[in-house]
C-alpha cells in the first residue's frame, strides 16, 4: 500500500497541494484526477522522491521510501524519457543497465501486445506508439508499484484504446497502480478507486464500484458535481 | 462476447445480467465451463477485480460453481436456471411498466400497443 499522508508542497508562494491525503492498495488500479494543473504530477513525484515537499510523508507498506526501495517503484512520465535516436531496443538495453529487476520475458510480451517492432527508432514512431514503447519500459520492470503519469494524453483514440486495454489484461496483476488523467472516459470502467483533486486537496475519494451501486453515478458524474457545481 | 457498458451501474451487475441473458438464450448451458476470471477480464475489458466480483456474486447466488482449482462451470441445478428466465422477465417488465405508469398509460391500451407491435415483427427491439 502506498500511503500518503498530509503531503504538502508549494513553489514559493504558490501553494501546488496541501495537506493530501490518501491511498493506493496493492492489486487495484487508483486514478488520481484532476483537471489540468491542478498539481497531479508534482503529486507523482512527490511520491517517487523525485521532488522534494515541504510537510507530510509517503510510506510504501508502511515503510518510509528509502533507496534500495526505488527499485519497487516505477514512476512512468507522460514524455518517453529516451533519447529520439534510439531504436526501441536500445531504449529496452538502456533500462537493463539500471534495473536488476528487469523482466526480459514479459518486456517481449508487452512488445507483442502492442505490436511494436523493437528495432525502430523512436523517432519513426507515431505519437500512440512513442506511448505504448513508454510503458512497455515501465512495466517490464519486476516493481509492485506502478506510477503512471496521463497516460492516454495527446495520442490517438485507437492508441488510446489499446492502451486501455492494457488495464484489463494480465500485465498488471498484483501491482499496485496510481495512474493521472483528466480524460476519465478511457478508463471509466476500468479503474477500482478514484481521487478527485481540487484547488490542491482531496475533494473526494471513492471506490468507483461503491458510488455506482450506491448513488447510481458515475466518475463522470463525481467529477462533474467536484468540478463544476461549485457551493 | 461484447457488452456497452453503462458508467451509472456497477459494472459486475452488468456481467452477471450478461451471463443470465446467455443462459437465458441456451448461448451458456447447464455445465459448462466459463472463462477464466482473467480471461472474462480482458474480452470484456473490465478490471479483474470486478471480474472476480462477478464471479464470487454468481458463485453465492449458486449460478456457477467452483471446484478448488478447476474452472467454473455454470450451475447444473435446473431449479436456478429456470428462474433465471423468470427474472430477466420480471427485471425488463418492471422497467417498462415503471416508464408507462409515469406517462399514464392504461392497461388496456398498453395490451393492445404490445400486440400490433409484437405481431408486425418487434424489430425495433434491442435485447438491452
Amino acid at each position: 500500500m502506498i500511503h500518503v499522508d498530509k503531503l504538502s508542497k508549494s513553489f514559493g508562494r504558490k501553494v501546488i497541494f496541501d495537506q493530501v491525503s490518501f491511498t493506493a492498495e496493492k492489486g487495484e488500479i487508483t486514478c488520481l484526477i484532476g483537471i489540468n494543473g491542478v498539481g497531479k504530477t508534482t503529486l507523482l513525484k512527490a511520491i517517487a522522491h523525485l521532488t522534494p515537499v515541504n510537510s507530510g510523508k509517503v510510506t510504501i507498506n508502511g515503510e518510509p521510501l528509502r533507496a534500495q526501495q526505488y527499485r519497487d517503484i516505477v514512476f512512468i512520465p507522460d514524455v518517453l524519457p529516451m533519447a529520439p535516436s534510439f531504436s526501441i531496443q536500445e531504449a529496452i538495453d538502456f533500462m537493463k543497465d539500471f534495473y536488476p529487476n528487469w523482466n526480459d520475458a514479459r518486456c517481449s510480451d508487452l512488445l507483442t501486445f502492442f505490436k511494436l517492432d523493437q528495432l525502430q527508432k523512436l523517432s519513426h514512431l507515431s505519437k500512440g506508439n512513442v506511448a505504448k514503447v513508454n510503458l512497455v519500459l515501465g512495466l517490464s520492470v519486476d516493481a509492485h508499484y506502478i506510477l503512471m503519469d496521463e497516460p492516454f494524453s495527446g495520442i490517438d483514440i485507437f492508441s488510446r484504446e489499446e492502451i486501455a486495454s492494457l488495464f484489463s489484461s494480465g500485465f498488471l496483476e498484483d501491482k499496485g497502480i496510481l495512474v493521472t488523467t483528466h480524460e476519465i472516459r478511457d478508463i471509466e470502467h476500468l479503474i477500482d478507486k478514484a481521487i478527485l483533486l481540487k484547488d490542491g486537496t482531496v475533494a473526494k475519494e471513492f471506490y468507483t464500484e461503491d458510488l455506482r451501486f450506491e448513488e447510481g453515478k458515475s466518475i463522470e458524474d463525481a467529477m462533474r458535481e467536484i468540478y463544476v457545481n461549485h457551493g | 462476447m461484447n457488452i456497452l457498458f453503462n458508467n451509472r451501474e456497477p459494472v459486475y451487475i452488468q456481467v452477471i445480467r450478461h451471463f443470465k441473458e446467455q443462459i437465458a438464450l441456451g448461448h451458456l448451458v447447464a455445465g459448462q465451463e466459463i472463462p477464466s476470471r482473467r480471461e472474462l477480464g480482458s474480452t470484456l475489458k473490465i478490471n479483474p477485480n470486478t471480474a472476480q466480483r462477478a464471479y464470487k456474486e454468481m458463485e453465492e447466488q449458486q449460478l456457477i460453481e467452483t471446484e478448488r482449482n478447476k474452472p467454473s462451470r455454470i450451475t447444473q441445478d435446473q431449479q436456478v436456471l429456470n428462474q433465471i428466465r423468470a427474472e430477466l422477465i420480471h427485471e425488463s417488465v418492471d422497467l417498462f411498466l415503471d416508464s408507462m405508469k409515469t406517462i399514464n398509460v392504461s392497461v388496456d391500451e398498453l395490451i393492445s400497443i404490445i400486440r400490433k407491435r409484437y405481431e408486425d415483427g418487434g424489430t425495433s427491439y434491442d435485447s438491452r
